[in-house]
């Protein structure tokens, strides 16, 4: 702990990028990023750890709640990738060796346009297999084949995880050799129109939308479908409680870099719709609550109903979800130390995305329901207790089942509380929590200090 | 695990505005980024005026996803600092903390506070007991805590000058030559007499 300060934490000047492309949560370039539904754009780790593990989330930036962890916006990715490749391959060392510290991984992207790219990222070709690799490299055969046919995302693959430390280092290597010629490759950063194309319409996106799903379009496109739910014309998926606010940084960019094509965008529509965009937003997003996927007010209702399930610190790889509200089921042939979780409505669905981690997941892997790990129930509690230590949980808080077994067995130990709202934050700190990373629950010291 | 390249981020565009904000973090020891200081000037129009209060930070191991640890390290009278421990009550610091805040707005916030006390929601009874029972008198207190705790170096300053100007050098000279030399005051005799 001594010589924390004194660390290099890399050149942070080495390219310059402009402020709306820094990460609120880390203040660098915005490394997998990830799209709010309010618009605002964070890290994939940051987002992830901003997370609370208990009730819903909220955005860093406006504090727009929401319970969904969107994916990764690819279109972002690739366009911060072209735009600034130093600083952008720079976080990546970064992230992998962070990510190598914990055991987890991030979802990664192959098969660039550029060959160049395709090298720093495939690891897999170039390195030296070990054995985890080889392990790694069947199984990946098998999910590749299965994305293949179902999912509609034509050039993305599942890297695995190697473990291997040469790979990594490998990999490094070839990290930096490619900034060297990425410098001398002025003409890659030329940003074309057909980066920054709506897949529904074909033309440059007009008031861009990030779905939960992490795919761009124009907010008129989406508008434009006939149901009401709010659906990823790609990959089928719903987009969670409403619809989603244009992602304002990604608009001004377009603005931009394609000032006479984006207003003549602005012109053709403003004759084709006769209504105000704007006010056919706000009409449909009203509609899209709705029909969330998402229960409405579950927060409200788990808390309040005495049956309603809960599992905190997990997420569905599927929709997002976290922490699941509902049936949880978890994987059981998935050896990663994040496990492999849907929530009851994607389990039934026929969704086939790729997990959230990395997960090297099959169709053919088995499901268990998993009992939640504590069962709630509510009584109300005098609001003058808010800010009390004892915070109304009933003596002991007894939480028997804080392993992630994945034993059926288990469920005996789950523990009965009674919770007021507020209590929850200092529920977390009493729980050994299964997921790693999850997010730290607030200082305990806050009861104390009094206000 | 504290981000400790954010941290510095955060330390490097914080000090690069101080001409403007007027606000100071530094780490206590170059060892630990974890342990800093910050330094917010009193607001203008309240009885802070003019002070320079120091405050001790500390960063969870969960910064930024967990509020930063703050308190006065200079004693201040406000209802929503302790006068005896420096505990501020601020929700920002507390439940309503978002990573997106950073160690500079933090202190901001801190800054406002002083220009905005709530005694509805104090941190100190008794301050706030006398904000709202006999304002002249905590202002009073206020001015005279400011001037005891957090101008030390500023009266110093003053007293160094009236010393010099006794001694029979102009008090513009006087004054010019204890900021070219940091104000030291041996070297500004020497200064004086040697120019």
């Amino acid at each position: 702990m001594n010589n924390q300060g004194k660390e290099d934490y890399g050149d942070i000047g080495s390219e310059d990028f402009p402020d709306e492309f820094q990460c609120c949560v880390c203040l660098d370039i915005m490394y997998k990023p990830v799209v709010l539904a309010c618009g605002h754009i964070s890290c994939f780790w940051c987002v992830f750890k901003a997370m609370d593990s208990f009730r819903e989330s909220h955005c860093p930036i406006c504090r727009n709640p929401y319970n969904h962890f969107p994916s990764i916006c690819r279109l972002l990715h690739f366009l911060l990738l072209k735009l600034y490749p130093s600083a952008y391959k720079r976080r990546e060392r970064q992230v992998a060796e962070e990510e190598k510290k914990y055991g987890h991984t991030s979802p990664r992207f192959d098969g660039f346009s550029d060959s160049l790219s395709d090298k720093a990222l495939g690891v897999q070709d170039t390195s030296p297999h070990t054995a985890a690799t080889v392990f790694n490299m069947t199984q990946r055969r098998d999910s590749s084949l299965i994305q293949d046919s179902s999912v509609n995302e034509a050039n993305m693959t599942m890297i695995p995880t190697t473990s291997s430390q040469e790979s990594t280092t490998n990999m490094a290597k070839q990290g930096d050799s490619m900034v060297k010629s990425e410098v001398k490759n002025e003409a890659r950063k030329q940003i074309l129109m057909t980066d920054l194309q709506c897949t529904l319409c074909k033309q440059l996106l007009y008031r861009p939308i990030v779905l939960n799903c992490g795919h761009v379009y124009c907010e008129a496109c989406i508008n434009n479908q006939v149901n009401k739910v709010c659906r990823c014309p790609a990959c089928q998926s719903v987009h969670p409680n409403g619809f989603p606010n244009v992602c304002f940084v990604l608009e001004h960019f377009l603005e931009e870099h394609f000032p006479e094509e984006y207003s003549a965008r602005k012109v053709s529509l403003a004759d084709q719709l006769h209504t105000n965009p704007s006010e056919r937003t706000a009409r449909k997003r009203e509609q899209a609550t709705e029909c969330s996927s998402f229960p409405r007010r579950a927060y409200l209702s788990w808390l309040s109903d005495r049956g309603t399930k809960f599992h905190p610190a997990v997420g569905c790889d599927w929709c997002g979800m976290y922490p699941i509200v509902g049936e949880r089921y978890k994987c059981k042939d998935c050896v990663e130390e994040i496990g492999f979780d849907l929530c009851e409505e994607c389990y039934k669905s026929s969704s086939k995305l790729p997990g959230r981690f990395n997960q090297q997941h099959t169709p053919e892997h088995q499901f268990v329901i998993e009992k939640p790990i504590f069962q709630l129930r509510f009584e109300a509690v005098p609001p003058e207790h808010h800010d009390t230590g004892s915070l109304g949980i009933t003596e002991e808080v007894m939480v028997s089942n804080s392993s992630n077994d994945t034993s059926q067995d288990e469920v005996d130990g789950a523990a009965s509380l009674n919770l007021s709202p507020d209590s929850l934050q200092d529920l977390g700190n009493s729980i050994a929590l299964p997921v790693p990373f999850n997010n730290p629950s607030e200082d305990q010291e806050y009861t104390d200090s009094g206000t | 695990m504290v981000d400790f390249a954010r941290v510095q981020k955060e330390l490097q565009e914080c000090n690069r505005d101080f001409e403007v904000s007027g606000i100071k973090v530094i780490p206590k020891s170059d060892a630990n980024l974890a342990h800093l200081l910050g330094t917010i000037p009193g607001p203008l129009g309240t009885p802070y005026e003019g002070g320079s209060f120091k405050i001790d930070i500390t960063l969870p191991d969960g910064y930024p996803f967990e509020p930063p640890k703050m308190h006065f390290a200079t004693k201040v009278w406000h209802p929503n600092i302790s006068s005896q421990s420096g505990a501020i009550c601020l929700d920002i610091l507390k439940d309503q903390w978002s990573p997106a805040l950073t160690l500079k707005t933090a202190l901001l916030s801190v800054q406002a506070l002083l220009s905005a006390p709530e005694p509805d929601d104090p941190q100190d009874a008794v301050v706030a007991q006398q904000y709202l029972r006999d304002y002249p008198t905590f202002m009073g207190t206020a001015r005279y805590w400011t001037e005891a705790f957090a101008m030390t170096s500023s009266l110093g300053v003053e007293e160094k000058v009236q010393k010099l100007v006794e001694m029979g050098f102009p008090e513009a000279l006087v004054k010019s030559t204890l900021v070219s030399v940091n104000g030291d005051e041996n070297m500004a005799l020497e200064k004086l007499c040697s120019g």
